[in-house]
């Protein structure tokens, strides 16, 4: 029996953002309306968990766009399983967040 | 306006976010600060694209934000304590919560004046050659036993045996502090030569002016409850029964340690002494002679006084030092009878333990046992500080009482504690010291000639497994710990636990 993955409201709303293809944490915040306070620890528990990882962006792009280097988050094997549970748990998951093409980083 | 741009300035932001990586752990600083400084730039970039009017307190609500991103990392860092301290189990857990009734027992002691006078050392100088003389067998008497008529004829008959004696009296009286208002007191008639026998310092008035009978030394209390802390009541005169008597000074309250509650002291010469009731009953202190010819026992000095009709009368002189050293002296007894009895109440041994020197490091052994006398340590303190607590901060019971108190209270609280640590020390991990989990019964009882039955505990650690034997046998006397090897660490998910153990 598959053991169901226990995630918050909250952070299956982050997953599903990251997914959507907002993948930094402010526009992470932007797509939620939740506070920085809450998105960032979010983050990094759906990072020690495994559902998403971070990435720092090459240098070259931040020195070319000149803005500092920034980190990007996308959901791992294991994340985008558990959002397909999440899903089912919370149907209007994927109406309030449409997926879309995610950037590459 | 000025003052709200400048709080929402850049580097007001840089110096909220540097304030919050303080928080986050000290690997994860620099990168965790990069990413929010990162992160702050794209956010005012987005307010001042749109140049919305509350751009700024966004920008410093976003940054606010990052104290709790660095507290989280904080409190989820498996190498930071906070988390690990809090663990249900945990030996830090075990030693801080024994820190912390320690430390509140002795917050306690400290605010209660009868048991911060018992660990606080005797405010007397010379406290070995004072003595207080009270009639034989009650020493600890809170009521006074002396009758005027014997301190008189010691004051002359007595002169081989004690350089000075002085006579106090407990009364309440009436007191005309002000102008239609009165107020009953505690009063010490005492004396003249009270305090000088104390060597408490009092200031000396100028005698000649007789216009007043007696000397009032007030308690820091009263004073301060009736007289409202003013200073200028020294040399004021004051009615206390109808006697007028002159404040001379204030004492504080710490200086008194001797039978009975006091707010005031008046001190009155003989010949007022006198004017009391023969029969009447007090507290007598005298100043040895160090040369005396008393009977002395253990610290303890005896008086044998002749009547007039043959008869003798028993006296007790009791050092105030001795007297102040009653408590320590039952603490210490009580200890060394708690260590003396504990073997009838629980096993000594902690149980059997594989030697695992080629494995374990000398440290992990040797905090078991820092451990273990840590423990010792901080409850034998917090025994005697609670036993303090209850004897002697009721200060409606005799000194005869508390001292029975705290010696039944010492006795059975540093029994049950010994027996509760050793308890504690065999239910813990030898290697993390975390207490064990998931009993288990294994074996069967009837078969207990043929293989061991018993409880089996498992360390979360993934450490090892403590055989605890149902019937204690010839080959299974204790408990038995089986270490378990590192192949085993798969199994177990308890990340925080595992460096701490078997290399």
């Amino acid at each position: 029996m598959a053991i169901e993955p226990k995630l918050s409201h909250t952070a299956a709303m982050i997953l599903q953002t990251i997914h959507a293809g907002q993948i930094y944490g402010f526009s992470v915040m932007e797509a939620t309306g939740l506070p920085s306070g809450t998105v960032y620890p979010a983050m990094r528990r759906l990072e020690r968990d495994g559902l998403i990882v971070s990435k720092w962006e090459q240098q070259s792009i931040a020195d070319a766009e000149q803005r500092p280097l920034r980190k990007y988050y996308k959901l791992t094997r294991t994340g985008v399983a558990t959002l397909e549970v999440m899903h089912k748990r919370y149907p209007l998951l994927e109406k309030l967040i449409p997926s879309r093409e995610v950037k590459n980083a | 306006m000025k003052l709200s741009l400048l709080l929402h300035s850049l580097p007001v932001s840089l110096f909220i976010l540097r304030c919050a990586a303080l928080l986050a752990p000290g690997r994860e600083r620099a990168e965790w600060l990069a990413e929010w400084r990162a992160e702050l730039w794209h956010v005012r970039d987005s307010c001042h694209a749109r140049s919305c009017f509350h751009g700024n307190e966004a920008v410093t609500a976003f940054c606010l934000g990052a104290f709790q991103d660095a507290f989280w990392l904080r409190w989820n860092n498996p190498r930071t304590m906070p988390r690990h301290v809090c663990r249900i189990g945990s030996p830090s857990r075990c030693a801080l919560s024994l820190a912390a009734w320690t430390a509140a027992s002795l917050l306690i002691c400290l605010c209660l004046p009868g048991a911060r006078r018992a660990i606080l050392p005797s405010p007397y100088p010379h406290a070995d050659d004072l003595v207080m003389i009270s009639r034989g067998g009650y020493s600890g008497a809170q009521s006074p036993t002396i009758r005027l008529q014997d301190y008189q004829s010691w004051k002359t008959s007595a002169q081989h045996l004690f350089t000075g004696v002085a006579f106090y009296q407990p009364i309440r009286k009436r007191v005309h502090i002000a102008r239609n208002q009165f107020a009953e007191l505690s009063i010490g008639r005492a004396s003249d030569n009270l305090f000088e026998l104390l060597n408490l310092p009092v200031p000396t008035e100028d005698r000649s002016n007789r216009e007043y009978t007696a000397r009032l030394i007030l308690s820091q209390a009263a004073w301060r409850s009736l007289w409202g802390g003013d200073p200028r009541i020294v040399g004021h005169v004051v009615r206390v029964a109808g006697q007028r008597a002159l404040i001379v000074g204030v004492v504080s309250q710490s200086s008194w340690q001797l039978p009975g509650h006091m707010d005031a002291w008046m001190l009155e010469d003989e010949q007022h002494l006198d004017a009391l009731s023969s029969s009447s009953r007090g507290f007598v202190l005298a100043h040895t002679r160090t040369s005396g010819s008393m009977a002395q026992l253990d610290g303890w000095r005896y008086m044998t006084v002749r009547r007039e009709d043959g008869a003798n009368d028993h006296f007790d002189c009791i050092s105030l030092a001795q007297r102040a050293q009653l408590p320590s002296s039952i603490f210490l007894f009580t200890l060394i009878l708690a260590f003396l009895s504990l073997p009838a109440t629980t096993p000594l041994p902690l149980g059997e333990y594989p030697r695992h020197s080629g494995r374990l490091p000398r440290a992990t052994s040797a905090r078991r046992w820092i451990f273990l006398s840590l423990k010792f340590s901080l409850v034998v303190l917090l025994v005697h500080f609670t036993s303090l607590d209850v004897a002697y901060g009721v200060q409606a019971v005799s000194f005869t009482t508390a001292q029975c108190i705290q010696l039944a209270i010492s006795f059975f609280g540093f029994l049950f504690a010994f027996r509760w640590i050793l308890q504690d020390q065999r239910r813990r991990c030898p290697v993390c010291l975390r207490l064990l989990s998931n009993p288990a019964r294994v074996g069967q009882a009837s078969q207990n000639f043929l293989a061991w039955n018993g409880t089996e505990l498992i360390c979360a650690g993934g450490h090892g497994l403590l055989h605890i034997p149902e019937l204690p046998t010839s080959w299974f006397s204790t408990q038995r710990w089986l270490y378990l090897d590192p192949s085993w660490s798969g199994l177990f998910s308890d990340v925080y636990i595992a460096p701490a153990g078997l290399v």
